[in-house]
């Protein structure tokens, strides 16, 4: 299961849309969730509707918050939107094995619903889980960047508690360029060791969330290759990337 | 459009709910509370028009989850009950089924309707002198869940329930998760995480840690919110916790089990249970507060030593003449 999820507070200003880049990560299998941090005053009509709509994109869910809130919020985030991934799959496979009038879980009756259910919740929480966190590094995010380091470290401690495989990495934009994004940290268990987070950070103005989605795609993508047996990278019919070694 | 019902929207007194399955109607009474999961109603039902407890979700799946743990709990007991012949104390499940409200078909269930105030409403009216009592009933029901091979997880002041002369229901079974798992829900005060004591995952620990911090904002909530608001979050730490407990009256008897507690040196869940309540007996007992952190002064002991010299020779000289 795979999830990204962006921190900022307020409007993309640069590069390709976020909600294109959103569409894009849905259809890789990325859920993409967004929290909005405003301490002072609104988030802009703007900037929330944007919010609202890179989540809608995205498959996930969108909240506007206070920096207290945020450990709450994401951490609630992430387990509703592991709970809604199965429940797709889940419905997917009701509509297949069942009659058509039953297409989802609230169409069964209570006693299967209670066996399905309890199937769900095993899966909760013994599968595997990806979250890549994308912070706004833009410069209103500064006074906000203490509270989303400790709101990461408390996902991580909720994480463990799982029975599956969590591992989580983070990311922020803009990086020196002002169209770069930064990895922070990469896939890892654990953050006891993690001094940290923000070391490399440069606070600057622009605020590019279409092209950091992208570039966590990409991030999500060389992981998978990364993961492959590196005996089969040679044959072209099991990574096509590779080409240069095909004579 | 339409106004159409949804998670938010409050049922008015006199709404009849039908069931699609089971086809039992039930009358609102009044809303009884609002937990994580769902809202929970007061309802009238059946031909004598008997009170029960309805809950609608917010969600059917994180409702048939709640509905699954205490389907489990009820067959536990059951086992239980055949072995010890003990009376049913825990809300069983009486109906499980969905109905359509507004535009929108929600997931409901019916349990036994328990009459009683949140603990915080008990202590204020009825005295701290309740602690103890109410804590042992507490641990046992604890203790009964972590037999069950549960936790119960989002322990906190607002999920029990306390009727007349302090017997207690836990009420709001959505954070309850298997011993092993991670902790489904909880609250950020009550939570081992979060005051740096501890995992997330479920074990017994988990749940006497918030019993401990439970106790702390019923008896000294002022103290403790100043506690986690003032601190940075990596420096929260139990001890501190530790040295509220030691700084009031009320607790500073139990001391020894809070210690234990928050620091997770419990071993067994039957264990911290028995020591909770030998401490209560025992503060029971004493005819005196004991001395908070060496409120005697020195020269009152002075002064006391010399009377009860002063009265030996008093009565001496008296005897001798």
């Amino acid at each position: 299961m795979k999830q990204i999820l962006l921190i900022t507070d307020g409007c993309s200003n640069v590069g390709v849309s976020p909600i294109v880049a959103a569409a894009n990560a849905r259809e890789e299998g990325i859920t993409v969730n967004v929290v909005g941090v405003v301490d002072q005053g609104a988030i802009g009509e703007l900037g929330a509707a944007e919010i609202a709509q890179i989540a809608r994109a995205g498959g996930g869910m969108d909240r506007i918050v206070q920096s207290h809130q945020l450990s709450h919020t994401i951490q609630m985030m992430t387990r509703k939107t592991v709970v809604q991934t199965i429940q797709h799959a889940v419905n997917r496979e009701l509509r297949q094995i069942l009659h058509s009038d039953a297409n989802s879980i609230e169409d069964l009756p209570p006693e299967q619903r209670s066996q399905v259910v309890q199937v769900m919740d095993e899966l909760t929480e013994t599968s595997e889980l990806k979250v890549a966190l994308l912070i706004d590094a833009s410069a209103s995010m500064k006074p906000k960047l203490q509270a989303v380091e400790e709101a990461i470290r408390d996902l991580m401690l909720s994480l463990q508690a799982r029975e599956g495989k969590s591992e989580i990495a983070v990311f922020h934009f803009p990086g020196r360029a002002s169209d770069e994004t930064v990895m922070d940290l990469d896939w890892t268990q654990d953050l006891s060791n993690v001094r940290s987070m923000f070391q490399r950070m440069q606070m600057r103005g622009a605020t590019p969330t279409g092209p950091a989605i992208f570039k966590v795609i990409e991030f999500y993508q060389y992981d998978k290759m990364k993961g492959s047996d590196p005996a089969l990278r040679n044959r072209p019919e099991t990574d096509g990337m590779l080409g240069d070694y095909v004579v | 459009m339409t106004t159409s019902f949804n998670a938010g929207t409050l049922l008015a007194p006199g709404t009849w709910i039908e069931g699609k399955w089971h086809h039992r109607r039930y009358r609102v009474e009044r809303l009884l509370g609002k937990g994580a999961n769902g809202a929970v109603y007061l309802v009238r039902w059946g031909r004598s028009m008997e009170q029960a407890a309805l809950k609608i979700g917010y969600d059917a799946v994180d409702l048939q989850s709640e509905i699954n743990v205490l389907t489990s709990l009820a067959a536990h007991q059951t086992k239980r009950e055949r072995r010890m012949l003990q009376s049913a104390s825990r809300p069983f499940l009486l109906d499980v089924d969905d109905c359509v409200l507004g535009q929108i078909e929600v997931q409901f269930y019916v349990m036994k309707f328990v009459e009683g105030c949140t603990l915080q409403q008990y202590m204020d009216r009825q005295g701290l002198e309740w602690l103890g009592l109410i804590g042992y009933r507490l641990l046992q029901k604890l203790t009964e869940l972590h037999h069950a091979d549960w936790v119960f997880g989002d322990l906190k002041p607002e999920n029990i329930l306390v009727s007349e002369f302090g017997h207690v229901e836990l009420v709001d079974y959505g954070g309850v998760s298997r011993i092993g798992r991670s902790v489904k829900q909880f609250t950020e005060r009550y939570d081992r995480g979060y005051w740096n004591a501890g995992s997330r995952s479920a074990d017994p620990g988990y749940d006497f840690f918030a019993f401990a911090v439970l106790w702390l904002h019923v008896v000294d909530g002022a103290r403790l919110r100043r506690l986690s608001t003032e601190q940075l979050p990596q420096t929260r730490q139990p001890s501190d916790l530790m040295a509220l407990v030691r700084t009031n009256v009320k607790l500073k008897p139990f001391e020894s089990w809070f210690k234990q507690a928050l620091h997770g040196y419990f071993t067994s869940s039957d264990d911290a249970c028995a020591a909770w309540h030998q401490l209560a007996i025992q503060n029971g007992r004493r005819t005196l507060s004991p001395p908070v952190k060496g409120t005697t002064p020195g020269w009152l002991k002075g002064v006391f030593i010399a009377s009860i010299v002063l009265l030996g020779s008093t009565l001496y000289f008296m005897l001798q003449s």
